[in-house]
């Protein structure tokens, strides 16, 4: 009858069914079949991965270019930028009080430390008609699982809490000296307390060693507790970028209450 | 703003919590939103066409043969499903094992994903069988199955919802205010995520081994003996890609509930994911070229399929890593959500090639799915983005948590 | 003519069972107790006329609809079993004429869709038929998925679908009977009997007439060794086989994962768990330094 071609398979393509047929060659036992004929070229791939992985992984965790990074942050740091209005006290803690004709003052904190911090959460949790003494705990301050201290800077009856915080923080940020105040006392010890604070003139001189005294203190603790981030913080010229502390971890805040703050 | 308006009132006892419950069922917000209207009628066809599949049989809705016995509702609902739900099990690692608090405020919404995701996509697959009475079988004990690998994989997904259901419920202890159950919940957190980590390592791969037995069924290019720890790692990236592309959309969606600060580092969170699906698609990308060399598929590259193969992984695999290197170092965050997107289309292009495309990928009559088949699909997704969306109104899953529990 | 031909091929049957010969190999009956081995159905192609008396054998006795008079065995055409028939006769052309061959499921020795059953539905009985059982089944057609050559078939069309497969008519081989395509073949093309003997019995044919058949006994290793054999006088690609069906058991595709989940299970809790531990420890240190 001579060989007829098959046609058998009409449901199965035959390129299909003939591909799959030189793939699954089977083992007969009568002719040498290697079955780690590939285990060479994969362990070259396999040193190859582990080479590249290193100038990848190098390439990822290079320390990322301000220019780059902060991109949509348009300022710097520099004590033009801070507002300094005449006939505030300031003091430690970079709080400022101002006593009214009424006879109370106004407690905030000033702009130098909002500008430091960046976008915080204030918690004024006392109540009015409490007293406090210089240095006795106001109100505290976070980011993010951040935290830092505020105590009084002077002694007195606290009269009025600024409840318009809570709901609108943003003016915390926005008018520090005006409606962004935390609260109101009624001194006890007016002259004694803000003895040690700074006004007027002074207060604009001050403000500039501030900054000073916080880039040094920036570079310290930068390098003893996330060396990466220094390159993050300052740009070419030696200047602060805005709200530096903001991207900093939680030790570093620590330092800033400890080390800056209570100086 | 705080929880403290709808909160339980506990003094009044029981009766409280069903009007608190009756209270809760009614709709918040407007009815008519553009996806309110296309979502509504979508699920009503969705509905008649379950209620047709089940009085006349499978193939009265499917495209099913006997050569193609699984098709949409497997390839895509459940096995792409799960493993966009993957990013429960990586966030709840970074955060709970690996101890990085930076990744804390998408937690819970992203284990309510997984969660939901389980459900919904198990209850997919009860549409899919043939006889969904039986499904007790393999639990209740008098058929277990152990060689199979969809007896592990059906005990796995059970199992890890009950996890994810315990590592979310904190939250909904807050919702009704019982505090002592909240912090009795809370302490088995920890006990959860390890034991729901370990279920997804073997679950992901499952899925993925579940197709081992059809050899010559699948095309050589995508059928190797590594398909479970493709799947597996493929399902990293997959997870934190999903948790990008959702977050992106319910943060904008849900943004009053968000705090500032939130908010502010969530552009933070994206890029640290970015990092790490630079990397996974780095390691997965040899891993693909070291399943090719092994499977000696050369002579397969220069076909139809070879090509649609080199697509997906140069196009879908190669190109997004570099995206999401690039958006990583100048910290672009509308690019690694680019990255993000083509990475998701990547990953449904190789589910669907190892279940559907590349399944007798030589038939006479290839498969594919009927309009039926897509509604249903739709169906499925809508109404969990509907209870996704109710959850997110109401629990305090994006929204702070009352005040008695922050102090945990 | 339908009843006709019926009556015919079972007087055949009959007749054939009545002289004895060839169809069940030694009297030995189906042995209760342990030390069971397989049965098996020796299927041979040379003596294959295509009379289909097997398809209507099977049809009758599981209950399934005549086989189609229109539907017979052409050159050209591949007619697959499908949920109204377990097993079908197709005819291939060839160098050594037409050859006809059966096709039902092959009953392996350690069957894919067996291991794949979560229910255990499907399941290898020590006498050798693999069998599906309604009671236990989800319909989640996992076995069709696995099966290397696609036997079970599933009723689409029906809202309490079966899975439909050849049993080897394991209610009949239990009590000792034939499996009924076996009892109905005129031609003695199958023979019924331990697969050891099968094996035997097919060896001897091929070494006596060489030139009649193909020197292969297909499923003798055959995804592991199957229970249903076949000989052929042509190569087996030419009769529609599927030779790429691998020499070693399906299950063994998926052992090496489901080996390692245990080990997994007992191997990540504890590296989680450390790695958990480390993380915190270093967190708590560095809180500590900085009170």
């Amino acid at each position: 009858m001579g060989n007829k071609p098959f046609t058998g398979f009409t449901r199965i393509s035959i390129m299909g069914k003939k591909s799959l047929t030189k793939k699954y060659i089977k083992m007969d036992e009568f002719s040498y079949t290697n079955i780690f004929d590939t285990k060479g070229i994969e362990y070259l791939i396999v040193i190859g991965f582990l080479i590249l992985i290193i100038p990848f992984w190098r390439a990822l965790n290079k320390p990322v270019k301000v220019k780059a990074r902060y991109k949509e942050v348009l300022g710097v740091l520099t004590p033009e930028v801070l507002r300094i209005p005449q006939g505030l006290h300031y003091c430690k803690n970079h709080l400022w009080t101002h006593l009214k004709k009424s006879g109370n003052a106004h407690v905030g904190l000033n702009d130098l430390f909002l500008h430091i911090t960046g976008e915080i959460e204030l918690i004024n949790f006392r109540n009015p008609g409490e007293r406090v003494r210089k240095g006795d705990l106001i109100a505290k301050v976070s980011q993010g699982g951040k935290e830092l201290r505020i105590p009084s800077p002077i002694s007195g009856e606290i009269t009025d809490v600024n409840f318009q915080l809570r709901k609108t923080p943003n003016i915390l940020n926005e008018d520090p000296y005006g409606k962004g105040w935390i609260y109101i006392i009624k001194p006890h010890d007016w002259n004694n307390d803000t003895h040690n604070c700074v006004t007027s003139e002074k207060a604009r001189e001050w403000s500039e060693n501030e900054l000073q005294r916080f880039k040094d203190f920036v570079a310290i603790a930068l390098k003893k507790h996330s060396p990466e981030s220094t390159m993050l913080v300052l740009q070419e010229g030696g200047e602060l970028i805005k709200y530096p502390l903001a991207g900093m971890p939680a030790e570093v805040w620590k330092e800033f209450q400890e080390c800056f703050l209570s100086h | 703003m705080s929880n403290s308006d709808i909160a339980l009132n506990r003094e009044n006892g029981r009766k409280s919590i069903w009007n608190f419950l009756a209270s809760e069922l009614k709709p918040k917000g407007e009815i008519f939103t553009p996806f309110n209207i296309i979502s509504i009628p979508v699920i009503i066809l969705g509905i008649i066409l379950i209620v047709i599949r089940f009085a006349k049989g499978l193939g009265a809705v499917t495209n099913l043969t006997q050569e193609v016995p699984w098709g949409l509702w497997i390839g895509f609902d459940v096995v792409t499903g799960v493993a966009f739900a993957g990013g429960a099990y990586v966030i709840t690692f970074l955060v709970y094992i690996l101890n990085m608090k930076q990744y804390q405020s998408i937690v819970r919404v992203t284990v309510l994903n997984g969660f939901l995701a389980y459900v919904f996509y198990a209850g997919a697959l009860l549409l899919d069988l043939g006889k969904p009475w039986n499904v007790v079988n393999p639990i209740i004990g008098n058929s277990f199955g152990v060689s199979s690998v969809l007896f592990l994989v059906a005990w796995h997904f059970l199992l890890y919802m009950l996890a994810q259901l315990i590592e979310f419920s904190p939250a909904i202890a807050e919702w009704i205010g019982a505090r002592r159950a909240r912090r009795i919940l809370s302490a088995m957190t920890i006990g959860a995520v390890i034991f729901g980590i370990t279920l997804s390592t073997l679950h992901q791969s499952g899925l993925g081994a579940l197709y081992l037995m059809a050899r010559e069924k699948i095309h050589p290019l995508w059928y190797s003996e590594f398909i479970p720890i493709l799947f597996f790692v493929s399902s990293i990236f997959a997870g934190l890609s999903m948790v990008i592309f959702e977050g992106s959309i319910s943060y904008k969606v849900f943004s009053n509930q968000i705090s500032d600060k939130d908010h502010r580092s969530h552009h933070d969170i994206i890029h640290g994911l970015a990092k790490i699906c630079t990397i996974t698609l780095y390691v997965y990308f040899f891993l693909q070229v070291l399943t090719f060399v092994h499977g000696k598929n050369w002579e397969y590259l220069n076909t139809r399929m070879g090509h649609w193969y080199l697509v997906e992984i140069f196009g879908f695999v190669l190109l997004p890593m570099i995206l999401f290197f690039y958006s990583y170092r100048k910290y672009n965050i509308l690019l690694v959500k680019v990255a993000s997107i083509i990475t998701m289309i990547g990953i449904i292009i190789n589910r669907l090639n190892v279940t559907v495309i590349g399944f007798k990928w030589d038939a006479v009559n290839h498969y594919y799915p009927t309009w039926k088949e897509i509604v249903v699909t739709l169906t499925v997704i809508f109404i969990e983005i509907w209870i996704f969306r109710w959850v997110i109104n109401r629990l305090p899953v994006l929204r702070e948590s009352p005040s008695w529990a922050k102090s945990h | 003519m339908n009843i006709n031909r019926r009556n015919f091929l079972k007087a055949l049957g009959i007749t054939g069972v009545a002289m004895g010969t060839g169809k069940k190999l030694n009297a030995a009956s189906v042995k209760k107790g342990s030390d069971k081995e397989f049965y098996g159905i020796l299927y041979d192609s040379t003596r294959c006329a295509g009379c289909q008396g097997c398809e209507w054998e099977c049809a009758l006795e599981h209950g399934l609809p005549d086989p189609d008079l229109e539907d017979i065995p052409e050159v050209g055409k591949k007619r697959e079993t499908n949920e109204n028939r377990r097993s079908v006769i197709n005819v291939y052309s060839t160098s050594k004429g037409d050859v006809y061959v059966k096709n039902q499921c092959m009953h392996c020795n350690q069957p894919a869709c067996a291991a794949a059953c979560l229910t255990q539905a499907m399941h290898k009985t020590e006498e050798g038929p693999v069998i599906w059982r309604d009671e236990k089944c989800m319909g989640c057609r996992y076995c069709m998925v696995s099966c290397p050559y696609d036997v079970p078939k599933f009723e689409y069309f029906s809202s309490n679908p079966n899975i439909q497969k050849c049993d080897m008519c394991w209610d009949r081989v239990k009590e000792g009977k034939l499996p009924a395509c076996v009892e109905g073949c005129p031609a003695e093309a199958l023979t019924f009997g331990l697969r050891r003997d099968l094996l035997a019995e097919a060896r001897r044919r091929i070494n006596e007439n060489p030139d009649l058949y193909y020197n292969h006994i297909y499923g003798e290793h055959e995804a592991g060794g199957t229970g249903f054999l076949y000989l052929s006088p042509v190569p087996f690609e030419a009769i529609g086989f599927n030779t790429s069906v691998m020499n070693k058991p399906y299950p063994e595709l998926t052992k090496g994962f489901l080996y390692s989940v245990p080990s997994i299970f007992v191997l990540w809790p504890a590296i989680l768990l450390g790695i958990h531990k480390a993380t915190s420890n270093k967190n708590n240190q560095a809180e500590e330094e900085n009170e």
